[in-house]
């Protein structure tokens, strides 16, 4: 992925699809039971495939502004969302035991030789990272050394 | 010193001993044990509790309590600070029940947060909030009241943003500490009038000088911070955002100890409460206003732990109302009893929350009465205790409260809006159930759920036989301060478990509506009301601090930039002397006219001068 690049705009296909999305993601936080959700999917589906084949870009335009629009007044206040998921119960729970990767360069050699086969594979990671600056492997450990 | 009176203080003084040694031990620079959690801390508490049931069966049993006064602090020459302690019938009943329910909750957090890197500094902030809670409930002055109550509010702050990388745990710790600044306020302003007016913060010298003052001011003082501590309308907020924390912190300080210390001082203060209308009143309305609100929003949360937070403010405003109603001893069993079937509540939504890897949305969960049989049996004996099913109990002190306010002669429109809340309360409570222990798993099975490990049953067992007989306990073994009603239409006694009744029955003909292939969504309008909590916190949080922003910019720009520049500076010499230098300039413009009038001008004057 490396020239993956974000368009600076959504194509109509993309926003028809993010809305579809959101609309069965919104459902499923009102329809909590499965077979109602199911039911319910399954005409949203008809509601978006009665639609699919338009041709005229304004009038799909206009059928998409209604949609969200629809979409906007019918949403839930309390969308449901994954517990690790931005927004969710347990986002970013466990940042303040992460630690950056650089300081098992300065864990004490009593410590390291606890775990010798990794520190020794580390060495050999690290080894090409002190090529020259043209060389060097695009977005790894380049900051951190001395 | 009679001998029953040296066996209450002496166990008195062990239990802070008890406590605060593993505290002590940690100021040592030598490493802890791997296990010093649970072999030091829950075995203090443990012990502690034991040690505890020696005064409350002396209480119990000879009526016996204390007031040991044991260092002079400070004083000058008319005010003296004591370290006093005072062992009367509130606090030799409420510390047995807190360090019960401390040493279930210990218990359980050595399961559930087994994981966590530093849980030996989690263990030791509960132990210091316990001391804190201990040292606020046995304290007979107010500036040991205050240190009480400021050491529960730092270690909330400190264990609602446990899990610090989290920007909204911070947020939510944050707002707790300011929402209980707010109500310190009210607790200050209520110290400085007695330090002032009564000359003293010992609470029996205050209780005897303060006959003769107007003592509005300090009880609203007081009221304010019970609004702050206790989570009453206009200073909830930051409740149901504590749910942040880990859930043995919500299930110990946001259920069962911190957040009754609000009402647990208007109890304390209760002789100067009773004889001031306006107080009372103002209780009452505030108390029925919380429990109908709180319950509101409960209904339509979808956060196990958020609908648990909510019916705790909405017990809370309960309290608050029995306060109202002047009958502090009927709060205060409101307390002993709501601490055991809450920190139950909270024990078996964490298992749950556990169980499902961190889940704590109801939609997805389901069909856990299968799974975890016992801990969604507990759910339901706490659920019921919670509405106030006879003879569990929740029921000893809500069917009181509920007579009470039937027999008072007092506002009718509080007595409403309780009992509305009484059926709300059973109508949540049962969607709770609903949601979570019946019908099939909502959720993936990523991983197997059992309830395998004792650490986690035998605490959530222990508090279910709380709630179970612990309102029969204690009402079978402590006097009435005053006599209740005893007669009464049937009608009205039977209200509470009337109202309750109806309230099942609704939020059972919904829950069967559900899942029927009627409409996808409710009736939007209340609906979001309910789920927006009402939309207090995004106006109050964005509309005080933006009034307040604005009043800076306006300061800042029109009184101070623009009256200094524009009106009494630079800009000002400059728009003062433009007229005068056009005018000025004008007149020099070389027109023989101009100059013909200005010299006609100046000869009349001139003529007018000479002959006058």
């Amino acid at each position: 992925m490396k020239d993956c690049k974000m368009a600076a705009y959504l194509s109509h296909h993309q926003k028809v699809l993010r809305l579809y999305k959101k609309s069965l993601r919104h459902l499923e936080s009102w329809c909590i039971f499965r077979d109602k959700y199911r039911f319910y999917a399954c005409l949203l589906r008809a509601r978006f495939d009665e639609n699919k084949a338009e041709k005229d870009m304004v009038k799909a335009t206009m059928l998409l502004k209604a949609g969200e629009e629809e979409f906007w007044s019918n949403q839930h206040p309390q969308p449901y969302i994954f517990p690790d998921s931005p927004g969710g119960t347990s986002y970013e729970r466990y940042e303040c035991y992460k630690v950056p990767e650089w300081m098992l360069d300065h864990w004490h050699p009593s410590e390291k030789a606890m775990y010798p086969d990794y520190f020794s594979k580390r060495e050999q990671w690290k080894k090409p990272k002190v090529r020259p600056h043209s060389l060097q492997i695009p977005g790894s450990f380049t900051n951190h050394q001395k | 010193m009679h001998p029953t009176s040296l066996m209450m203080t002496t166990s008195l003084m062990t239990i802070f001993l008890l406590l605060a040694y593993p505290v002590l031990t940690t100021l040592s620079p030598a490493p802890r044990a791997a296990d010093w959690a649970l072999t030091q801390v829950k075995a203090a508490v443990k012990l502690a509790f034991f040690v505890s049931l020696l005064p409350l069966f002396l209480f119990m049993n000879e009526g016996v309590e204390a007031i040991i006064t044991s260092w002079n602090w400070m004083n000058t020459l008319t005010f003296d600070v004591n370290l006093s302690l005072k062992f009367d019938h509130y606090s030799i009943i409420f510390v047995p029940i807190a360090l019960y329910v401390t040493w279930s909750i210990l218990e359980f957090a050595a399961w559930y947060m087994h994981a966590d890197p530093f849980m030996n500094r989690f263990f030791k902030y509960l132990l210091v909030f316990l001391i804190a809670m201990v040292v606020l409930v046995t304290a007979n002055n107010m500036f040991q009241l205050f240190i009480g109550w400021e050491g529960v509010g730092i270690m909330s702050f400190l264990l609602i943003g446990w899990w610090y990388g989290r920007a909204d745990a911070n947020t939510a710790a944050l707002q707790a500490v300011v929402y209980n600044r707010v109500g310190d306020i009210g607790l200050i302003l209520a110290m400085a009038w007695m330090a002032t007016n009564l000359n003293s913060w010992e609470m029996q010298q205050m209780f005897v000088t303060a006959k003769n003052f107007d003592l509005t001011l300090p009880l609203l003082g007081l009221i304010v911070a019970a609004t702050g501590k206790s989570a009453q309308f206009g200073l909830h907020p930051w409740l149901p955002s504590a749910m942040e924390g880990p859930t043995p912190v919500s299930a110990l300080l946001h259920s069962s100890t911190m957040v009754v210390a609000g009402i647990f001082l208007l109890i304390r203060m209760s002789p100067l409460i009773e004889n001031n209308p306006a107080a009372l009143t103002l209780c009452l309305c505030l108390g029925a206003l919380t429990t109908l609100f709180t319950a509101t929003c409960a209904l339509t949360q979808n956060d196990i732990k958020k609908i648990v937070a909510f019916s705790t403010s909405s017990q809370l405003g309960l309290m608050m109302v029995t306060i109202g109603l002047n009958q502090p001893q009927l709060a205060f069993l409101h307390i002993c009893t709501h601490a055991f079937f809450k920190a139950m509540l909270f024990l078996c939504s964490g298992s749950i929350i556990h169980s499902l890897n961190d889940e704590q949305d109801i939609r997805k969960m389901g069909g856990m009465h299968h799974l975890t049989p016992v801990t969604s049996s507990c759910l339901t004996i706490g659920s019921l205790a919670l509405t106030g099913t006879p003879f569990l109990a929740g029921f000893f002190s809500k069917d009181p409260i509920i007579e009470a306010l039937n027999t008072s002669h007092l506002n009718a429109w509080a007595l409403t809006l309780t009992l509305l809340a009484t059926s709300f309360t059973a109508v949540y409570s049962l969607r709770v159930v609903f949601f979570v222990s019946m019908g099939h798993p909502r959720f993936n099975t990523f991983s197997p759920i059992n309830e395998n490990n004792p650490m986690v049953v035998n605490p959530i067992k222990r508090l279910a036989v709380g709630s179970i007989i612990a309102g029969l306990l204690i009402t079978s073994n402590v006097i009435p301060l005053k006599t209740p009603v005893m007669s009464m239409p049937p009608l009205l006694k039977l209200a509470a478990l009337t109202v309750t009744i109806l309230g099942l029955m609704v939020a059972l003909e919904l829950a069967s509506l559900t899942n029927k292939q009627l409409k996808t969504t409710p009736t939007l309008a209340p609906h979001h009301f309910s789920n927006m909590l009402g939309f207090f916190p995004p106006i109050i949080h964005r509309f005080t601090p933006k009034l307040n922003l604005v009043l800076g910019q306006t300061i800042a720009n029109q009184l101070i930039d623009q009256t200094w520049l524009e009106k009494a500076g630079p800009k000002a010499l400059v728009s003062s002397n433009i007229p005068l230098i056009t005018t000025t300039s004008n007149a020099q413009q070389g027109m023989i006219k101009t100059y013909l009038a200005l010299f006609l001008l100046t000869l009349t004057f001139a003529a007018l001068l000479v002959s006058y």
